[in-house]
C-alpha cells in the first residue's frame, strides 16, 4: 500500500491515517468536520457498506414501497411479488427526476412525473411516451432503468450496498450477532414495527451520534440524562433514589466497527426509560426465559438492561428499548435522523402499546433523553469550527489495553460498560474503508 | 344574523357566543405568556388529570382520486408511531425535567414566543366541553443563534374549571406544518 497515495488533492493515505490512533486512543476533530474527509466518506464509506433502510414489516404486501436513503442518495424500496425485496436509486435516468416523492405506499409502477418514463415495481424501465415518434432508433430500456442495489435482511432488518464487491451481510456482521439478536431474535415469531418513522435534522456530524450509540454508555451513566431519570421517577421518589447502574460490558466486533454494550443485573436504566412493567417483560417474564433459551445464556435474554449497539456505519439501536434509527449524513455538519421502533411480534398487545408510549415519551425528537443529546452533539459541531478547535486532538482512551477475549459470559472481545474500546474499533474501521480502498486487503479473514 | 332574527334572544346568543369566544382567546394568550415566561408549574395545573397531549407524526403522500385516498393517512394513528403521545403522568415528569437544574436541552432556556391566532370554537357538543381549533407560530431562539420556527393547527378540548384562567386542557392534539421536523429537538410545549 503506497501511504503517501493522494485519496484527493487534500488528503492522502497517510494524512488519514495519522488521525485515527488505536494503539494510544486519540482522535484527530477533523474528522468529524472537514468536507474533503466527507466526500471521501460517501465514496468509500457509505457507497461500499451495508446500510439499514427499515424493517420487512415496513412493506409487507407486493408493491408496498417506502422511500429513504443511502447516505445522501434516495432510494426506493419496494416489495416484489415473489416476496423478495428490491432497492434502486430513486432517479430516473432521463432527466435525473426523483421517481416517486412521497414517503410511503403501494404501487403498481413508479411513473416519471416529469416525461412520463414509467417502471415496473422491481425498477425496470417498461414504458417510454411517444417511443415510436421520439426514439426511432429505438431505445434498448434495459440500459436506462435507474440503478439497482444489492439488498439483504438479517431479522427482519433490510439493508442495501451498491458495492458489488462487499462481501455478504453476515460476512460484514462479524462476530456481532449474539448482540443484535437480543433484540432480534428473542423468539421464533421476530420482530415487527410500530408503523411511522419519525424523521428529524440535527445539525452535527453523524459519527457522534453513531459513536455514542456503538460505545458510550458513560454519557447516560453521568451527566446528561439526570433530568431524563428524573421524568421518569415516581413522585414520591428523588434523583438521589435513583438506582444508576454501573455493572456492565462493552464489545468490540473483530471486524467492522460495529459496537455494544450493556448494563448487567441492574435494572435502573431501564425503569428509567421503559418503565417497570415493561423492563420485565425483558428480564423476568417467560418470554425472557424463553429468549434466554433461544440465546443460549441467561446472560443474553434476561441479564442484560439496557443496551446500546451500532452496526457500523450508521444504524443504531437500543435493545430492550426497541429504538432504532439511522443517522442519514447530509455533509459533515448535519444528519437526518429516521427512526421507528419495533416490538416483539408475540408480545401481548398491553406491553406492545406500553413500549411505544414509553419510546414517544424518551427516544424521539421531544424525548425527555434525547432531547439532551441533541443539544450536545449540536454544541460539539459549533465549535469544531474553530481553526484551534477544528484540529484539536481528543481523548478515547477509556479502558485502554483492558479488553480480552476472556470473558466467560460474552462472546468476543469483551470489557467494561465504561469504556470507549467500541470507539476505537468504530473509528479504526473508519480509517480502514477510507484508506483501503479494495476489499481484497479490507475484507476479513 | 339577519333581519328576520334580530330579536333580543338571538341578539343574547350571539353575546353569549361572541363572550365565549373572546374567554377562550383570552384564556390561549396567558397560556401562551405563561410558557414563554417558563412558569411550567402554572401551565400544568391548566391540564386536566385526563390530560391526551397527542402530536403525530405526518407524512408526504401523493393523492391519486382513483385510489382509496386513506390507503395512506397523513397523520400517524395512536397506534403508531408520534411526535407525543402524554398522559398528565408523562406530563408532570415532563415539568419536573424543565424544573431541574440538569435539563441540558432547556438550560439554557429557550426564548419563545407562541402566538395564537384563527381561534375557532368547533362545537359544544354537551355543556361541559368545548372543541377548539387555533393555528400558532412559536418563534424559538436559544443559546447564540440558533433560530426555530414551528407552525401548525391546535385540537383542544376545554372545559370550564374553577382557575384563575377559566378553562382546563383535557385534550390538545398538534397537527404540525413540517414533515421531517426542522430541528434538533422538540423540547418546547405547543
Amino acid at each position: 500500500m503506497n501511504n503517501d497515495e493522494s485519496i484527493n488533492e487534500h488528503w492522502s493515505t497517510r494524512k488519514i491515517k495519522g488521525l485515527v490512533n488505536d494503539q494510544d486512543g486519540v482522535l484527530d476533530a477533523r474528522i468529524y468536520s472537514d468536507q474533503a474527509l466527507y466526500d471521501i466518506e460517501l465514496k468509500r464509506v457509505f457507497a461500499r457498506s451495508w446500510l439499514m433502510l427499515g424493517h420487512e414489516t415496513h412493506i409487507p404486501n407486493k408493491g408496498d414501497y417506502l422511500t429513504t436513503y443511502m447516505g445522501e442518495d434516495p432510494v426506493i424500496v419496494v416489495r416484489q411479488e415473489d416476496n423478495s425485496i428490491k432497492v434502486f436509486l430513486n432517479q430516473c435516468r432521463h432527466r435525473g427526476m426523483r421517481l416517486a416523492r412521497d414517503d410511503e405506499g403501494n404501487a403498481k409502477a413508479f411513473v416519471c412525473t416529469y416525461h412520463g418514463w414509467a417502471h415496473d415495481i422491481a425498477g425496470n424501465l417498461v414504458d417510454v411516451p411517444f417511443e415510436e415518434q421520439a426514439h426511432c432508433d429505438h431505445l434498448d430500456k434495459s440500459k436506462w432503468s435507474p440503478l439497482q442495489a444489492r439488498v439483504e435482511t438479517y431479522k427482519g432488518l433490510v439493508f442495501a450496498n451498491w458495492d458489488s464487491e462487499a462481501p455478504d451481510l453476515i460476512t460484514y456482521l462479524s462476530d456481532s450477532l449474539p448482540y443484535i439478536n437480543t433484540m432480534f431474535d428473542r423468539s421464533e415469531a421476530g420482530t415487527e414495527v410500530i408503523g411511522g418513522i419519525q424523521k428529524w435534522v440535527i445539525p452535527c456530524n453523524w459519527k457522534f451520534a453513531a459513536e455514542q450509540f456503538c460505545s458510550d454508555m458513560y454519557h447516560a451513566g453521568t451527566m446528561s440524562h439526570l433530568s431524563g431519570v428524573i421524568a421518569g421517577l415516581p413522585e414520591e421518589m428523588n434523583l438521589e433514589d435513583a438506582v444508576i447502574p454501573t455493572k456492565g460490558n462493552q464489545f468490540r466486533a473483530k471486524w467492522g466497527g460495529h459496537g455494544t454494550g450493556f448494563f448487567v443485573d441492574e435494572p435502573g436504566i431501564m425503569h428509567a426509560v421503559v418503565g417497570p412493567k415493561a423492563t420485565e417483560y425483558f428480564t423476568t417474564d417467560p418470554a425472557a426465559k424463553k429468549a434466554s433459551e433461544r440465546l443460549g445464556s441467561d446472560m443474553l435474554g434476561e441479564r442484560m438492561m439496557g443496551q446500546h449497539m451500532t452496526i457500523f456505519p450508521n444504524c443504531s439501536f437500543l435493545p430492550g428499548i426497541n429504538t432504532i434509527r439511522t443517522w442519514h449524513p447530509r455533509g459533515p455538519n448535519e444528519i437526518e435522523v429516521w427512526l421507528f421502533i419495533v416490538v416483539p411480534k408475540d408480545a401481548p398487545d398491553a406491553f406492545k402499546a406500553e413500549l411505544r408510549k414509553q419510546n414517544i415519551r424518551t427516544f424521539s425528537a421531544g424525548g425527555v433523553f434525547e432531547q439532551d443529546d441533541g443539544e450536545n452533539w449540536i454544541e460539539i459541531q459549533k465549535v469544531l469550527r474553530g481553526h484551534m478547535a477544528g484540529k484539536m486532538t481528543l481523548n478515547a482512551q477509556m479502558g485502554l489495553g483492558q479488553s480480552t477475549q476472556e470473558n466467560s459470559n460474552y462472546p468476543g472481545r469483551v470489557g467494561d460498560v465504561y469504556s470507549e474500546d467500541a470507539a476505537r474499533g468504530f473509528y479504526t474501521h473508519w480509517m480502514r474503508m477510507m484508506t483501503e480502498p479494495s476489499w481484497d486487503t479490507l475484507k476479513p479473514e | 344574523m339577519t333581519l328576520a332574527s334580530f330579536s333580543a334572544e338571538s341578539l343574547l346568543k350571539d353575546l353569549a357566543s361572541i363572550q365565549t369566544q373572546h374567554e377562550i382567546e383570552q384564556f390561549y394568550y396567558r397560556e401562551a405568556w405563561l410558557l414563554d415566561n417558563h412558569e411550567y408549574e402554572k401551565w400544568l395545573a391548566l391540564l386536566d388529570e385526563k390530560l391526551h397531549y397527542f402530536m403525530p407524526l405526518r407524512r408526504n403522500r401523493v393523492k391519486n382520486s382513483r385510489r382509496d385516498k386513506d390507503a395512506v393517512p397523513e397523520f400517524s394513528n395512536d397506534k403508531e408511531f408520534a411526535h407525543f403521545d402524554d398522559d398528565i403522568t408523562a406530563m408532570k415528569g415532563r415539568i419536573r425535567k424543565l424544573l431541574s437544574d440538569y435539563s441540558w436541552s432547556e438550560n439554557p432556556a429557550s426564548r419563545t414566543r407562541h402566538t395564537v391566532s384563527n381561534v375557532i370554537i368547533l362545537g359544544n357538543e354537551d355543556t361541559s366541553t368545548i372543541e377548539v381549533s387555533s393555528a400558532f407560530l412559536v418563534y424559538r431562539n436559544r443559546l447564540e443563534r440558533q433560530v426555530d420556527l414551528f407552525a401548525g393547527e391546535r385540537r383542544d378540548v376545554l372545559c370550564r374549571a374553577d382557575n384563575d384562567l377559566g378553562f382546563k386542557i383535557m385534550s390538545r392534539t398538534i397537527l404540525l406544518d413540517q414533515s421531517t421536523i426542522l430541528s434538533n429537538n422538540i423540547s418546547i410545549f405547543f
